[in-house]
């Protein structure tokens, strides 16, 4: 009956930014080293709702790589790893995030010295080596959750491997800091993810309306709560008032497509950060992104059932945690697509093929065959990174998407 | 003698498809860290997918094209059919683009059988006891493609029989400077272990052993090691070293490096020994401590006598352009010269390397 409570009670949404957005995080990790607590620089799927917990405050160099590059800050961190030898061929986030932490600084300002590392080693392999990377240079404990490559997620073995590691990250939180372990903290903090995570998929399933109120670039940046925040109350209220505004809009028929929603479309792989009006380009031109794996796979909620079991919050991590797209077989990725093509009535997509994200952009070619055979829908396919501007030319985009919507308005008429 | 293992080598797939026709059975392996004792003690024969150079299996490959070329150029060598005798491939992780190429074989359906090996990428008691049972479960699947069941006491054998490989191999490596194999005869006598049976491999290597070439003069050229992963473009500095009065003496294959330098140890659960093995034990760019790493590379150069480094980074690997940063610092520190070089698999792109190859040897003379 905690959800129905809630909804008596809308939070304000712009109170709610100001705690939780990038500049209110950074301000809140100076706080909370201030405090005394331990600052853990993680990987973005390192169980974030066991640190709130204990009360451990997560960093998250992959953010801090994506707010660098969609503020146009990123230039002296790439510089920073191209000096200490970094080829340009290697993930954006990786050189971006090892510059941030090499020279002590984010897009905001100083970051106070670290106390924690945690990786998973489950979305790419080069989250072994880039811990190793902060392990070498910081000099401090490191801990790996590790999940091997699989093609069988749902294996009970695998689960259970995984699980038995999250009481393993307790341990190594207890041996290192003060942080001392509570299975009610812990029960809360899943509660909490499992609220923001259920509003979030609420939001999501507005998304099926037409037209559908919400913008990507919006979300792109709103989905940051979802890496950095959940656990908290915060979280889940903001994500509350977030989907009641968009509900709002959604009754009042609002859309961020110029002169009406025309086009429904699906984008594939991580936002542009450096040039997010890519996704306004095409608002501009009556097309919107109703789906997205990266909004509606990636983060919040993965369990089978959607939502969390805050009664087993280890088992529940687990099953949320060990559930990545790229560690499944190709047709059920295309499955994903197909559902949500019918379900979003979608006419046509954008396939991010993105030089930075192995991992993402493998296979993507076999999904866009599988696309075109089962709906024959158009598919746009670009090339680029998703947080170096090197190389990108926007009037390019702005061309090839000029022609991709022709394409569309044709199949239109 | 090197010669024959030169022959094996360049003869592999008629070699492989005469051992198939003879009732053999072959699973390749995806790269290095495969757990090859495991096959072997199922009956079956691992053998190692090679790059081969070839622009037509690059582009063959349709993989995006900030994939590292020696994924390429094995996917274009696979849908090439060039590899049609083997009855399934086992792929373990050493990086994203051998990880999800695996994705793209498994939905093209492109070999009979396809495994993930779900190998940990750390070495806790909870990885090895759970790697141990993802042996036990590619056991059972090694099992019914062979009907030999792997028995521990199989495994126990196979375990002994690549470590006798591995050993004789360490032996190969502490009297080659001194002899007179060149750096070419080496890499022969190092390739041709990843496709023929390892017995065979071990009698060939104890022969070898017994009648090395008298040392050849060396007229002061300068030794080096070299570090790579594909063969053809190590075998091209290798060329390009000598013509600027260079030799190499040793080398970091990484083929060689995955397979590891240190036995398995003799454990009352080989599953678990092979588990142990494996698990970070590998002195291979990725997935291994740097500081162990560094030290590898040292050690090795140290005992070879090697008074530099090439390092060949074939462009897009992560693995390798990874691992560069740091050890460059670690190389540095130690005062251990280095040249650090990316291409493409092709001669035009290593002639272009020329010069810096000619200054990194003179530079040491």
């Amino acid at each position: 009956m905690a959800e129905a409570e809630r909804l008596e009670e809308k939070p304000d949404l712009k109170t709610m930014l100001k705690k939780l957005s990038a500049g209110a995080s950074y301000r809140r990790m100076l706080a909370a080293k201030e405090e005394g607590r331990p600052i853990c620089v993680a990987a973005a799927a390192v169980p974030i709702e066991i640190m709130y917990a204990m009360g451990v405050y997560p960093v998250y160099p992959e953010s801090l790589a994506a707010i660098a590059a969609g503020i146009s800050k990123a230039g002296e961190f790439f510089d920073e790893a191209r000096d200490r030898s970094f080829s340009s061929s290697i993930c954006s986030y990786t050189r971006c995030g090892l510059g941030i932490a090499w020279t002590s600084k984010s897009a905001f300002g100083p970051i106070p010295e670290p106390d924690l590392f945690m990786t998973d080693v489950s979305l790419c392999c080069l989250h072994v080596t880039w811990w190793a990377y902060l392990e070498d240079h910081f000099k401090k404990p490191t801990f790996y959750v590790d999940m091997p490559a699989t093609d069988d997620p749902w294996d009970p073995d695998y689960l259970a491997y995984y699980e038995e590691q999250l009481r393993e990250m307790v341990r190594f939180i207890e041996d290192n800091t003060r942080c001392r372990f509570s299975m009610e903290r812990l029960k809360e903090a899943v509660h909490h993810s499992d609220m923001a995570g259920l509003y979030w998929k609420q939001i999501l399933e507005l998304r099926k309306g037409k037209p559908s109120p919400c913008s990507f670039r919006s979300l792109a940046g709103e989905i940051l709560p979802l890496v950095t925040a959940l656990g908290e109350k915060d979280a889940a209220d903001f994500y509350y008032a977030l989907f009641k505004t968009y509900e709002e809009a959604a009754q009042a028929g609002k859309t961020p497509a110029k002169g009406g929603e025309r086009f429904r479309l699906i984008w594939n792989g991580i936002p542009i950060w450096h040039h997010l009006q890519v996704i306004t380009y095409f608002e501009e031109k009556g097309a919107n992104f109703v789906w997205e794996p990266y909004t509606a796979l990636s983060w919040g909620n993965k369990t089978a059932s959607g939502r969390l079991n805050a009664e087993e919050p280890f088992r529940t991590l687990a099953e949320k945690y060990t559930n990545v797209l790229t560690n499944m077989p190709i047709e059920r990725r295309f499955d994903y697509f197909d559902r949500a093509i019918r379900d979003y009535d979608v006419d046509g997509l954008v396939m991010f093929s993105n030089r930075s994200c192995r991992p993402q952009s493998i296979g993507q070619d076999e999904v866009v065959e599988m696309v075109r055979e089962r709906h024959g829908l158009p598919i746009l396919i670009f090339e680029g990174d998703q947080a170096d501007a090197e190389g990108f030319n926007m009037q390019e985009a702005r061309t090839r998407i000029d022609g991709f919507i022709e394409i569309l308005e044709a199949r239109k008429r | 003698m090197t010669s024959e293992f030169k022959e094996i080598f360049q003869q592999r797939h008629q070699r492989c498809r005469q051992f198939k026709d003879r009732g053999g059975k072959i699973v390749a392996c995806f790269y290095g860290l495969v757990p090859k004792e495991l096959i072997h003690a199922a009956g079956i024969m691992p053998v190692q997918l090679i790059e081969e150079r070839n622009p037509e299996y690059d582009e063959r490959s349709r993989l995006l094209p900030y994939l590292c070329g020696m994924s390429k150029n094995l996917a274009g060598q696979v849908y090439g059919d060039i590899y049609d005798y083997v009855d399934g491939v086992m792929v373990a992780t050493v990086c994203d683009t051998n990880r999800h190429l695996f994705d793209i074989w498994q939905h093209r359906k492109v070999f009979p059988r396809l495994w993930l090996v779900r190998a940990p990428s750390t070495a806790t008691e909870l990885a090895v006891s759970y790697y141990a049972k993802e042996l036990r479960r590619l056991a059972g699947e090694l099992e019914a493609l062979s009907g030999k069941g792997v028995t521990e006491e199989a495994l126990r054998r196979s375990i002994a029989v690549f470590n006798e490989n591995r050993a004789l191999f360490r032996r190969f490596y502490e009297v080659r400077p001194s002899s007179g194999i060149s750096a070419e005869e080496s890499l022969y006598v190092f390739g041709a272990a990843l496709v023929m049976p390892v017995e065979e491999h071990n009698a060939m290597m104890k022969r070898l052993l017994d009648s090395l070439p008298a040392p050849a003069s060396h007229d002061g050229s300068v030794p080096l090691m070299i570090s790579a992963i594909n063969l053809n473009m190590a075998l091209d500095v290798v060329k390009m070293a000598g013509r600027y009065g260079a030799r190499v003496v040793t080398d970091d294959f990484i083929h060689n490096s995955r397979y590891g330098s240190d036995p398995i140890e003799d454990l009352s659960d080989p599953f678990e020994a092979v588990a142990r093995g494996y698990l970070r034990k590998v002195p291979a760019p990725g997935i291994y401590s740097f500081e162990q790493r560094a030290s590898y590379i040292r050690a090795t150069m140290e005992r070879s006598g090697a008074r530099g480094l090439i390092y060949v980074v074939q462009q897009y690997c992560d693995a390798f352009a990874m691992e560069y940063g740091i050890l460059k610092e670690r190389l540095d520190a130690w005062a251990i010269p280095h040249l650090k070089i990316e291409a493409e698999d092709t001669p035009a792109s290593i002639e272009q390397l020329n010069v810096r190859v000619q200054s990194f040897v003179e530079s040491l003379m």
